[in-house]
């Protein structure tokens, strides 16, 4: 066997990972990079559709004037890269205020685990430039802040809420315990240039759900997974501003874990509030959506196929418009199912299949502001598509 | 002759050293059937959890370690939803708990509810969750936390309690 033969052999041999019994196995990296699939997405005020998305620890905002067909070079928030958490139900978000000051609001991970910080940043010039991201959270600890969501009432007031995990961590360095984790938020009345310091709206609160907050006649209005008793996980809301808060889920979903499956929530033009939630409770199980108006709630209605994992709905309303979508998997592929109402969500349309994906996919966004209805999908193979709905009269 | 000598002795060093430090397989659609195999005629626990997502893994996981301590055979299989990427990350969790040598997985799928499905349709995704199976693999599904109550009297009833 020549010198070159051996040499072959041996970086053949380095090459090939070497091969267990049954299954390979991977090889150590010291710093896992994350996808970043999760993508914030809005509509302004001028039918334009913005988006901002994740790559290479920066944060990227574009924006399209034709329905989503082309974007604008995507400008980077920040020249200076963090660890932004866009994966599943971690994601950035984007609103444009109607003097078109464009308002981000993300949860950056720290290296600890389970820490992290709630930034946020903003565009006074159509988004060409950002002000330097900073951070809400004021604390100053290294703790857990994530689950950010950010509302705006477009006229210049703008509140972002967050799960924070200063109270538990109080707590337990005096050695004692605490169930949960807390929300907390602050407020800006001068689109985001200056912030109020943070407020607590309550404590014992699940840990790894989204929280969701919209903007409604009385102020913002916010959803979020609560802790009921020691470990049943129903759904809360809460108005920021009177700090009124009530049960609005009777599941009874007792679960000491953690879903990663939270709710969304929107608004419409009549002040009718839309709930979308998952539930493995004992009264019911699913995906499921209602509607509070006037105090009266409707049943809850039950989205999806269940045996095709229907989860990770979200909402949209303007006007008298309301969007639903979901994300399911068939069995081969991610499906995007959406359903929508044009009578502010007395009655539906059939559920629609939008879209697919055989890889990596997102959680689809819904969008409209009442005459159009959009959602926002990006999945890996495909990237970002912006599909449309047609919203003839439900049938 | 010495090329053929030190052929043989470096296939040898690469054969020996098969799963290096210990890493976590990748779960694909199929591993659970070959873990069964594995298994065959015997109980075992089938433990999912996330080093990444997961707060109340890592007290679950405390649980199962103190117990392996103990226990010289804890039929123990754990499974983890993160990606292979997290190995390192993994194996940082799992030996300080005394866990670092238990048969070890990672989800490996873009889609994982591909894996969740191949586990069981009914699983959304919640962490943790933990399959009891006995001897005929059928199992108990244990949803949240795993008391040590429940995991000594499995672990009794099975016959695998010291």
């Amino acid at each position: 066997m020549g010198q070159l033969t051996f040499a072959l052999l041996l970086a053949a041999m380095l090459a090939t990972p070497p091969v267990a019994a049954t299954e390979h196995r991977h090889d150590a990296k010291p710093q896992a990079a994350k996808p970043t699939l999760a993508v914030g997405a809005t509509l302004d005020g001028n039918g334009r559709v913005w988006l901002a998305r994740v790559e290479n620890q920066q944060l990227w905002v574009s924006s399209s004037s034709d329905g989503g067909q082309h974007f604008s070079r995507p400008v980077a928030v920040s020249s200076t890269p963090e660890d932004i958490a866009a994966n599943a139900e971690n994601r950035p978000k984007i609103a444009v205020a109607q003097d078109g000051t464009v308002l981000l609001s993300w949860s950056q991970s720290l290296p600890k685990r389970f820490t992290g910080n709630i930034r946020f940043a903003r565009s006074t010039d159509g988004g060409r430039s950002f002000s330097a991201p900073i951070t809400l959270n004021d604390d100053g600890r290294i703790g857990s802040h994530s689950f950010d969501s950010l509302a705006i009432d477009g006229a210049g007031r703008v509140a972002v809420l967050w799960l924070d995990g200063r109270d538990r961590d109080a707590v337990r360095e005096k050695g004692g315990t605490f169930a949960g984790s807390s929300v907390y938020f602050a407020q800006s009345a001068d689109n985001g240039a200056h912030f109020s310091a943070n407020r607590r709206l309550t404590e014992h609160t699940c840990e790894c759900c989204r929280t969701a907050l919209t903007w409604t006649a009385e102020g913002p209005v916010a959803l979020w997974r609560n802790l009921y008793g020691s470990n049943t996980r129903d759904f809360a809301l809460a108005n920021l501003d009177s700090g009124k808060q009530r049960r609005v889920t009777d599941d009874e979903w007792r679960i000491d874990a953690c879903p990663h499956h939270g709710g969304g929530l929107a608004v419409d033009a009549r002040g009718a509030l839309h709930l979308v939630w998952f539930t493995q409770g004992k009264t019911r199980q699913g995906l499921f959506y209602k509607r509070i108006a006037d105090g009266r709630e409707s049943p809850p209605l039950a989205l999806g196929n269940p045996a095709a994992q229907a989860g990770h709905a979200a909402v949209a309303a303007a006007g008298s418009t309301v969007l639903l979508t979901w994300r399911e998997f068939d069995g081969r592929a991610y499906v995007v199912q959406a359903m929508h109402s044009t009578d502010g969500g007395a009655s539906w349309s059939a559920p629609r299949r939008l879209a697919e994906s055989a890889g990596a996919a997102d959680y689809p966004l819904p969008l409209t502001d009442g005459a159009r209805a959009l959602v926002v999908w990006n999945s890996a193979s495909e990237g970002v598509r912006v599909l449309p709905v047609q919203l003839g009269a439900p049938q | 002759m010495i090329h053929r000598l030190l052929f043989g002795m470096l296939a040898a060093l690469v054969l020996a050293a098969p799963a290096g430090a210990g890493g976590p397989a990748a779960f694909t659609t199929d591993s659970l059937a070959k873990i069964k195999a594995q298994y065959a005629g015997r109980p075992f626990i089938l433990n999912l959890w996330s080093v990444n997502e997961c707060s109340y893994c890592i007290a679950e996981l405390t649980l199962l370690g103190k117990l392996a301590k103990t226990q010289k055979r804890l039929p123990l299989v754990l499974v983890a939803t993160d990606t292979p990427d997290y190995a390192a990350a993994m194996q940082k969790t799992l030996a300080p708990l005394g866990l670092g040598g238990v048969d070890s997985w990672v989800f490996d799928d873009p889609i994982p509810e591909r894996l969740r499905h191949a586990i069981d349709p009914s699983w959304y995704g919640e962490l943790p969750r933990t399959y009891l199976y006995d001897a005929q693999h059928q199992r108990e599904t244990v949803v949240g936390v795993l008391s040590e109550q429940r995991l000594r009297a499995w672990l009794r009833k099975h016959k695998l309690a010291n």
